[in-house]
């Protein structure tokens, strides 16, 4: 067995191993979603590059109106390459982080210092409240690897030494391992936090049902805010997708900072489910464009070079009808919606099996790919921006 | 499928006889609910007048038999390998510390270890459960959040 690092969602977990042995694979301490990823990454079949790349570059340099999108799967150095390559051919760079994540990062929240280390978390956290997040679906080592059941620094016994709530639209799977479960309808999440953050500041607020959540459930729930010395929130697609994403986000600051002006500790992290979303969002700060969708959806762009993302297969369905209508250049692993409608495909390792590079973790860690006896660096996507840039350069773009 | 113990209970002779080890069939239900003894422990319950009664609670522990020795059953299609019996384990927890720091089970000496992207019991003999300590312990069932742990 080999160390690797997987890439099978934002958590990146870098304590588990693999072998291959023939044609099959194994590992120790990977999920069912990143096992079920490696060895997909695995079975790709990657063929010859050269004789496309030349057609990529026929292409992406007859274009009037290019944008090079996608990367939310790719490594922070491939993004840098494919950011050189936009510049190069004056196209129009973003990612898939723009549709939710990057306004999140964006929110004023975040200038607040309200992120920390999943390390804290462990070390910690006290209470710990997934908000309209749930990591038994998504990321499913989240909750044994960082934040609720581990024990830690200042946790002695773990999740005996900490209390945890749950705020959702519906029952999840995480609410399992909850003291706390509170359900309320979608969009009211604003209203809820404000409550909580009244009844914090004295103003007792809660005298019968508030959203369906009976006031002594709900009681109870902020008495967990009054008890614990270090709280963080974990905030997920839940909230950010509800509809109110800012009066959410701005309602979520101002309870962090009423338990901070009470002396304690207080943090809000986002949960982002897709490997690289972090990475994508730090490339997007500077030089993205934010409006893609709608430039999209008004047909701004005759081709589209995407890079390390199924993008048609999760964009909104006017989004994704636009950007079909263009040249489709692709280039990433093999298999999905985005690489059989492609205009022309370039197939590359998955980033678990090329294992190049670096992604960036949800709580802004870099973590750093291993080699291992799998390895094809030669076939990362990294590896073919790299060759088209230099086919670019040649070519004096 | 778990045992309720008050319909054991339901199925004894409810006289509180004293006959028994756990003295009273309130408790005799419950020890009989956690496979900790027989329905052939209550001695009224072998009386004719009770035979349809010890039929049907014979017939409602048998599956505890067929489960292994320490009663625990994990459902390998609802586990998603999210590592969680792995870390509250106390055996994995003595006998390779980083776990209950949230690290993956790599030495096979732990009694879960995650394999192939799903949970194995791999050390069923070092379970706290397993005979003769057979504690009662369901710290795997009461995290595992996709309930593919069942301790019967």
């Amino acid at each position: 067995m080999e160390d690797i690092v997987c890439s099978g969602c934002a958590l990146l977990c870098n304590d588990v191993s693999a072998e291959t042995s023939g044609a099959s694979i194994n590992s120790l301490g990977l999920c069912k979603l990143g096992h079920t990823h490696l060895e997909t990454s695995f079975k790709h079949k990657i063929g010859n590059t050269e004789k496309e790349l030349s057609k990529v570059v026929e292409v992406l340099t007859s274009s009037d109106s290019l944008l090079v999108y996608g990367w939310l799967h790719t490594t922070n150095e491939a993004i840098q390459q494919g950011q050189k390559i936009a510049s190069a051919l004056k196209a129009d760079f973003a990612t898939g982080a723009d549709m939710g994540p990057l306004q999140t990062m964006s929110h004023p929240i975040h200038s607040n210092n309200l992120e920390i280390d999943l390390e804290y978390v462990r070390n910690n956290a006290e209470f710990i409240i997934y908000w309209g997040a749930d990591p038994s679906e998504s990321l499913h080592r989240h909750a044994s690897r960082f934040a609720v059941l581990p024990r830690g620094k200042n946790i002695p016994e773990g999740i005996e030494s900490r209390t945890i709530g749950v705020v959702d639209v519906r029952r999840t799977e995480t609410m399992k391992m909850a003291n706390h479960r509170l359900i309320l309808p979608k969009g009211t999440d604003a209203e809820l936090l404000k409550t909580i953050t009244g009844e914090l500041q004295g103003n007792s607020m809660i005298k019968d049902k508030v959203l369906g959540i009976t006031a002594s459930e709900l009681i109870g729930f902020v008495k967990g805010f009054k008890k614990s010395d270090r709280i963080v929130i974990f905030y997920g697609s839940g909230l950010i997708n509800s509809g109110n994403l800012n009066e959410s986000l701005t309602s979520m600051a101002t309870l962090v900072q009423t338990l901070r002006d009470a002396g304690k500790e207080a943090f809000a992290l986002p949960m982002f489910v897709q490997s690289n979303t972090m990475g994508a969002i730090n490339a997007s700060k500077e030089k993205s464009v934010t409006n893609t969708l709608q430039r999209l959806v008004s047909n701004e762009f005759d081709t589209v070079l995407v890079v390390g993302d199924d993008v048609l297969a999760h964009l909104p369905g006017p989004a994704a009808k636009a950007m079909a209508k263009t040249k489709i250049v692709y280039i990433g692993p093999p298999g999905g919606l985005t690489d059989k409608k492609a205009t022309i495909a370039i197939h590359a390792a998955d980033t678990m099996i090329a294992s190049d590079g670096s992604m960036t973790r949800i709580d802004m860690n870099d973590i750093e790919f291993k080699k291992w006896k799998a390895t094809k660096s030669e076939d990362s996507i990294s590896e073919v921006l790299t060759k088209l840039h230099e086919l670019l350069d040649k070519k004096k773009v | 499928m778990k045992l309720n113990p008050m319909e054991i209970y339901n199925l004894l002779p409810k006289t509180n006889c004293r006959l028994c080890e756990p003295k009273t069939c309130m408790a005799f239900a419950t020890k009989l609910a956690l496979g900790d003894i027989s329905p052939d422990d209550c001695p009224p319950l072998l009386e004719t007048k009770f035979e349809k009664n010890l039929a049907r609670l014979r017939e409602m522990v048998a599956p505890m038999h067929s489960a292994e020795a320490t009663g625990i059953k994990l459902d390998e299609d609802k586990c998603t390998g999210c590592n969680n019996c792995v870390v509250v384990c106390p055996v994995d927890a003595s006998v390779e510390p980083p776990t209950c720091e949230g690290k993956a089970a790599m030495s096979q000496n732990t009694v879960f270890r995650v394999e192939n992207g799903i949970s194995k019991i791999i050390n069923l003999e070092k379970c706290r459960r397993f005979p003769p300590d057979r504690l009662n312990c369901r710290v795997c069932e009461q995290y595992c959040c996709t309930d593919a742990i069942e301790i019967w």
